[in-house]
């Protein structure tokens, strides 16, 4: 009875092992043009009712941003197969989903998220890297080095196409995401803190400020709290950064695909 | 106090020896006597001075959510402190309106679990949890919104499209009713009223390509009584509206509350959109009784009225939000009215005997109809009808308000709602029909206009006339239902999960507290124990009771 049992146990392990084998790690269709317009068919029919249009969410989650926050291919696809327990996003099963139709919707989020590049990509990697030290690193992060007060950038390159970043070096950006909207609180004594808000309700703000020191402040108990709407991010006109080194940044940012630990670690702060 | 202890020991013990019965022992008898069941008189009197119930979704049938209690005042509302917080140790939020009875709370949550509480310390008494199958079809939450109470029994809608009834003392099943099949589509999570012996249900699955209904059952036996379809069949008056078969796949859900009146014995319930949500192209037609309001006899099913606010919608408007009750002095007489803030963007009150309408203002921006003309129906403004290239129209989807219910002061006439100020690019395309899978037609995203951001603000208006008589601004769109009590206060909740009191008569903030979750479509519901008012509220997995200290 007991072999039987193990006998049984040993099948059900080489059947779950088969199927993890046949499902690949990284999409299949990553980057084909036709599944990409199938996968946008798909989405609108079946996903863009909850996930919105754009699929920045609408009643579900924001799926533009999941491959930048460390989600994987196979994971979504399991994701999209078997649904979320106890919520309502319901499992898409075959026969009815078939493998192709999951892998479809997720070339074409893909590129939502991150638009296939339309030409090969040049620059010289080590140069940009210089470059980002040099300009970027003060308020950027990338493998646990740089500044804390602008977006982490260790996964920028999944994240981001090229002609939006260099969009964003060149112009600035209008709209700082949440989290990174500049903000100044003058306290009843003392000069002004400014810094970039965290969160906030009616009766409260949470920010880092300039020094990144993280902070909660009770708008009773400051004189003013003032949004900025433009992004803290400055704007590198061709005088500040020659067309070569853009393009060898934007080459060093489409390499970064997330933490990389063989990356040299600068010891840890001590407070 | 040591001496009068001892004396009462040795009383008892004389008496035990000697088999005196003495006065305490005749009082604790006649407390231990079980409590008489939930009868029709309990419910139709709505909330008590004493405090001592909350026995129905809207505290009475009328909706008001209105508490006679003075105790907790705007003067001493700052001194709110918690007695105690009750973790439902499971997914999901709450979306309910507890019950009281007998110091014991009736709540149900997410995932149908429900419990029984004791209102005094917030230690469960009993649990119950439905196993629900794997191919819900539930759009938009795994939620629900309370229980009904009738006799010894609790009713609660399931979702996977049930009507059950419990054992108040123990929580276990009294029977079951099927409403319909869940896996095409159909989901229940409304909170049920019972009238005279009758329960009152709807199902969920407009976005589903349902056929909606509103049902009653008997309390006692769970058989059903009578079924209203809210969309009437070939040869039935009304089905001229809807083009072809798509009468079958047309929506209409039944997902929020309605309201009752004993003195005409009419149920008033709001009923949902028309599917496919933004492709009207496939239903032709105004598409009754989609977005109206249905009168019905309570006894008989039988439609009395209709007023449709939205006709042939094709922006996922559903009248699903609650209606309030009230009579009010319309041009120097006393009538019967409804009123009812929509998700279209309006504000409505109607003539409650024939549905007439009396008063139709916008409560938020709409660019989708300049106004409600004189026969009752909207004056179309063009370039609203959502495209594959997308068309914006004001409200979003979501709309000017939802299911979250509003409260109405009838000592100052004011009805309050948490209103929203949103606009959406709508989407729309010909959806093929599958028995279990969304069918909508469209989709929708939200207008971001850094020069005009989306907000919500907790709105007063007056309901002979929709003025505004003031707003509270929040920083973003609240979701929070609402409480007024007679001492002039109103309660509610931000965005950002705060729980807020209000000066009901000015709208001036008095009192707030993080609770760390929004009241997301639930409201705080008011009650007394043991001499001391009680404000319950519900947010994200926790019941909280506050009081005065």
């Amino acid at each position: 009875m007991r072999s039987l049992a193990l006998l049984t146990f040993a099948t059900a392990l080489a059947c779950a092992s088969l199927v993890a084998q046949d499902l690949p790690e990284t999409n299949p269709f990553h980057g084909d043009s036709a599944a990409v317009l199938a996968g946008m068919g798909q989405f609108r029919q079946r996903c863009a009712d909850c996930h919105g249009m754009d699929a920045r969410g609408v009643r579900a989650p924001d799926l533009t941003q999941v491959w930048s926050s460390g989600r994987t291919d196979r994971g979504l696809f399991n994701t999209v197969r078997n649904g979320v327990s106890n919520t309502e996003m319901p499992a898409f099963t075959a026969p009815r989903t078939s493998d192709r139709d999951v892998w479809q919707i997720l070339a074409y989020l893909r590129t939502l998220a991150s638009p296939a590049p339309t030409d090969l990509p040049t620059g010289d990697v080590g140069n940009g890297a210089l470059v980002f030290e040099n300009n970027c690193s003060g308020c950027h992060r990338v493998n646990a080095k740089g500044g804390l007060l602008g977006p982490e950038l260790s996964r920028i390159g999944s994240g981001r196409s090229r002609e939006v970043l260099l969009s964003r070096i060149r112009t600035g950006i209008d709209e700082p995401r949440p989290g990174f909207q500049p903000v100044t609180i003058t306290p009843e004594s003392g000069p002004p803190i400014r810094g970039v808000k965290k969160n906030e309700d009616l009766f409260s703000v949470q920010i880092m400020d300039t020094r990144e020191r993280i902070q909660g402040y009770r708008k009773d108990q400051v004189r003013s709290v003032v949004d900025i709407r433009r992004s803290m991010m400055p704007i590198f006109g061709p005088e500040r950064l020659s067309d070569s080194d853009l393009t060898d940044l934007v080459r060093y940012l489409g390499t970064l695909r997330g933490f990389d630990p063989s990356v040299e670690q600068r010891p840890p702060v001590v407070f | 106090m040591f001496f009068q202890e001892v004396t009462t020991v040795r009383l008892e013990t004389l008496a035990a020896v000697f088999g005196v019965m003495l006065a305490s022992d005749v009082a604790s008898a006649q407390e231990n006597t079980p409590l008489a069941p939930v009868s029709a008189q309990e419910i139709l009197a709505g909330l008590p001075s004493d405090g001592s119930r909350w026995l129905t979704f809207g505290g009475d049938y009328a909706n008001q959510r209105h508490s006679p209690l003075t105790q907790i005042t705007p003067q001493n509302v700052g001194q709110l402190v918690p007695r105690w917080t009750f973790q439902t140790g499971t997914l999901g939020n709450f979306e309910t309106t507890s019950l009281l009875r007998d110091n014991v709370l009736y709540v149900t949550g997410p995932l149908n679990v429900a419990w029984a509480i004791d209102a005094r310390t917030g230690r469960q008494i009993w649990r119950y949890r439905r196993e629900l199958p794997t191919n819900l079809t539930a759009c938009c939450g795994l939620v629900n919104r309370g229980f009904g109470i009738w006799g010894d029994k609790l009713f609660m809608a399931t979702l996977d499209a049930h009507l059950i009834a419990l054992d108040a003392r123990t929580g276990s099943v009294v029977w079951d009713a099927e409403l319909e099949e869940h896996s095409i589509g159909y989901a229940s999570t409304i909170a049920p009223i019972v009238v005279n012996g009758k329960v009152i249900t709807g199902v969920a699955g407009g976005e589903y390509g349902i056929r909606g209904f509103i049902d009653a059952y008997d309390a006692e036996t769970g058989q059903r009584v009578w079924r209203f379809y809210t969309i009437p069949a070939p040869g039935e008056p009304g089905s001229a509206t809807w083009a072809g078969d798509s009468w079958k796949t047309g929506g209409a859900s039944v997902w929020v509350t309605g309201a009752y009146d004993p003195e005409s014995n009419l149920l008033f319930y709001g009923i949902g959109n028309p599917g496919p949500d933004y492709f009207g192209e496939m239903r032709e037609g105004d598409n009754l009784y989609s977005n109206s309001i249905v009168a019905l006899d309570a006894d008989t099913g039988r439609l009395r009225w209709h007023y449709q606010f939205t006709p042939h919608d094709v922006h996922d408007w559903d009248a699903t939000e609650v209606p309030i009750l009230a009579d009010l002095p319309i041009d120097g007489q006393t009538r019967g009215v409804v009123m009812f803030a929509n998700r279209n963007g309006f504000y409505y009150t109607l003539d409650r005997e024939t549905g007439r309408l009396i008063v139709a203002k916008p409560f938020v921006e709409t660019t989708w109809a300049k106004e409600i003309g004189p026969d009752g129906r909207p004056v179309l403004l063009p370039g609203n009808t959502p495209s594959e290239e997308g068309t914006v129209t004001c409200p979003d989807l979501t709309g000017g308000t939802n299911f979250w219910p509003p409260a109405f002061d009838p000592s100052t006439r004011t009805f309050f709602v948490n209103a929203r100020e949103v606009c959406m690019t709508y989407y729309s395309w010909e959806p093929e029909y599958t028995p279990g899978d969304r069918f909508t037609g469209g989709a929708g995203q939200r207008v971001v206009d850094p020069d005009n951001p989306a907000y919500g603000a907790l709105r007063a208006l007056d309901p002979t006339t929709g003025e505004r008589k003031w707003e509270f601004r929040y920083l973003s769109p609240s979701t929070a239902g609402l409480l007024t009590t007679a001492s002039g206060l109103i309660f509610s909740g931000d965005p950002d999960g705060n729980l807020l009191a209000l000066d009901s008569r000015s709208g001036q903030l008095l009192w707030h507290y993080q609770m760390g979750a929004t009241l997301h479509g639930t409201s705080p519901i008011t009650y007394m124990v043991d001499g001391k008012q009680h404000v319950l509220v519900p947010a994200g997995t926790t019941l909280t009771a506050w009081s005065l200290p």
